[in-house]
């Protein structure tokens, strides 16, 4: 029971960066990046080509590269005045061919390249050492990203286009940029995931919309507005993952990314008043 | 007269498929990619009427396909019943489905509609795959008998253009019912619509519903034409690919998402490769996106008003 939670909080630590992203471009630009999973994907295909650190570093730039793409596509998208669902699909569209392309490159092969041979032994848990650096890495960047948000310029610009577009614009900030910066950081973020993810338990082409899905499941559970609060819904994930995993049968644990969304919908935790009398 | 002239789309529809029927049977390989062109014109359509007239973004019509499927399959190996009924079954059990999605959607936001769809569809194919019992697993379902007296694939492909037409049909009925007019202030304005006394809810629903119906439809000409049903037939990735189409092609007009499908299938059989499809699909979306927001028949028809415009002063709204 306490070995499927750690393993569940080491995992967590992962999702909670692919959920960071969501958040994030949720906040600023009200619209979702379904191609974070693709540029985790991207990232840890490029790193298995190319030996040692520098091959870290490609999958990253590559990571990086594809979201400067879905940036150009959303300036495109945004100059003609246009709704947040044309680029959610658009997202979609870049998802897709992220993966047929590694699919081309690749092949169907998976991608894993585990860094220790061995478990440590604590107190009688086996717990992968991957899995510490996991944690380490996701809450560093987390606290980064705190940091950033509350006490940088450019925080104070995010925070400010994510309360109100016009006013921020009217008051000289460029919403747009700070939109595109939100979603290149995104990319990075999906990058390091999916390079983290190459060295614990690995991942094959079909993995880019299921990470999606985690990531994004991740940042709405406890409300979508900080990245503590994705962290936290990251680690839940994963110790509710594990725990299904471990109790129940293969078919319930790889619904649980997919029920916990629909269960979280439900709850209208995402514009819930919308429609409530409130006019575009 | 006039009322022929009010269905200019079905006109249009019927004309395509008759030439499709006449020209198809010429080479087996041209006859084989009508039909499936025709089944994921059907199931495209279904995505235009709930993305492009309903403003609900699904994710689920290949689901809603496979379910078609599936039951139809179910009925007709296990229980040796007719492939007709087998169609009941195929356009009932997607649409109640999808009522009971919509119950929960048509409350929230369109981007959340997006992703509930998308967990939906997920969840239907985790289910193919694990429920050895009624699907097969992954292994699926083989051996679904053809439907009796259409067993050559030329009679099938009229089988299958005749359903898209009736489907047009049906769409474009709606379209200029009062529900469609209904519908049409809903999308532009939601809190207008419900001042005016349009009951969005349910209205939205059984849009929802009809659309799955449509795709059940579908799924129900893929399996007795394949004759094999597996997880992998109609998935996640179909959805996403008839939802592109639609999109390519205009979402928001009748006769787009047939259109989408018929270029994007034709163009993509000069792939080189199978795995090249979602790269290419991926990129037209993106790029119809950036270029013609309203997918191509929406540029030709602001390209049309626009040459008219030139000519004889301002017009009057579109004719979509």
């Amino acid at each position: 029971m306490i070995e499927y939670v750690v393993r569940g909080l080491l995992n967590g630590a992962v999702y909670a960066l692919l959920a960071l992203p969501m958040s994030l471009l949720f906040a600023t630009a009200a619209t979702v990046d379904f191609a974070v999973g693709a540029y985790a994907l991207l990232a840890a295909a490029v790193a298995t080509s190319i030996a040692g650190p520098l091959g870290l570093v490609a999958g990253l730039l590559s990571a990086f590269a594809a979201s400067a793409i879905m940036a150009l596509v959303f300036a495109g998208l945004r100059r003609s005045d246009e709704e947040s669902i044309r680029v959610a699909l658009a997202s979609f569209g870049l998802s897709v061919a992220i993966a047929s392309i590694v699919l081309i490159v690749w092949g169907t092969r998976a991608f894993v390249r585990p860094t220790f041979a061995s478990v440590l032994q604590i107190g009688g848990l086996r717990i992968n050492p991957q899995g510490l650096i996991n944690v380490a890495v996701s809450v560093s960047l987390v606290v980064l990203l705190y940091w950033l948000l509350r006490r940088t310029n450019l925080g104070r610009m995010m925070r400010a286009a994510a309360a109100n577009p016009a006013g921020a614009e009217l008051s000289g900030i460029p919403v747009l940029g700070v939109q595109c910066t939100t979603i290149l950081a995104g990319g990075l973020l999906g990058g390091t995931a999916g390079l983290l993810i190459l060295h614990s338990s690995g991942l094959d082409f079909t993995a880019s919309l299921g990470l999606t899905f985690i990531g994004f499941a991740a940042a709405i559970i406890f409300g979508i507005t900080s990245p503590v609060r994705s962290l936290l819904g990251g680690l839940a994930m994963g110790v509710i993952e594990a725990l299904s995993s471990g109790y129940t049968s293969g078919m319930v644990s790889s619904m649980v990314p997919s029920l916990f969304m629909l269960i979280v919908l439900m709850s209208g935790q995402l514009g819930a008043n919308r429609f409530s009398g409130d006019r575009p | 007269m006039t009322l022929l002239a009010r269905r200019r789309n079905t006109l249009v529809m019927v004309g395509v498929a008759i030439v499709v029927c006449a020209v198809a049977p010429l080479r087996a390989s041209w006859l084989d990619l009508a039909v499936l062109t025709g089944i994921l014109s059907l199931v495209a359509l279904s995505a235009g009427l709930s993305y492009g007239q309903a403003g609900m973004l699904t994710m689920a019509q290949g689901a809603f396909a496979a379910i078609g499927a599936y039951a139809t399959a179910v009925w007709t190996t296990r229980y040796g019943g007719s492939a007709w009924l087998g169609l009941l079954a195929a356009l009932a059990l997607p649409a109640l489905l999808a009522w009971a999605l919509a119950r929960m959607v048509t409350r929230m936001a369109p981007l959340a509609t997006a992703l509930a769809t998308l967990a939906l569809g997920t969840l239907v194919e985790i289910l193919a795959r694990s429920w050895d019992s009624v699907t097969g697993g992954y292994v699926g379902i083989a051996g679904v008998a053809p439907i009796r007296g259409l067993e050559s694939p030329v009679l099938f492909n009229v089988l299958v253009w005749t359903i898209v037409c009736v489907a047009v049909l049906v769409y474009e009925n709606l379209m200029r019912s009062r529900y469609g007019r209904a519908l049409k202030s809903i999308r532009h304005d939601r809190t207008r619509a419900i001042a005016d006394g349009v009951a969005v809810a349910p209205l939205l629903s059984a849009m929802l519903a009809l659309s799955a119906a449509m795709a059940g439809a579908g799924g129900w000409l893929y399996v007795h034409y394949i004759t094999y049903m597996s997880p992998q037939s109609l998935d996640t990735s179909t959805s996403i690919s008839v939802l592109l189409m639609a999109v390519v092609g205009g979402a928001g007009y009748v006769l787009g998402p047939v259109l989408g499908t018929v270029l994007l299938t034709l163009l993509g059989k000069l792939l080189p490769a199978q795995e090249a499809q979602g790269l290419f699909y991926g990129g037209a979306l993106i790029l119809i996106l950036l270029v013609a927001r309203d997918g191509l028949l929406g540029a030709a028809d602001r390209w049309l008003h626009h040459s008219a415009r030139a000519g004889r002063g301002p017009t009057v709204g579109g004719s979509p």
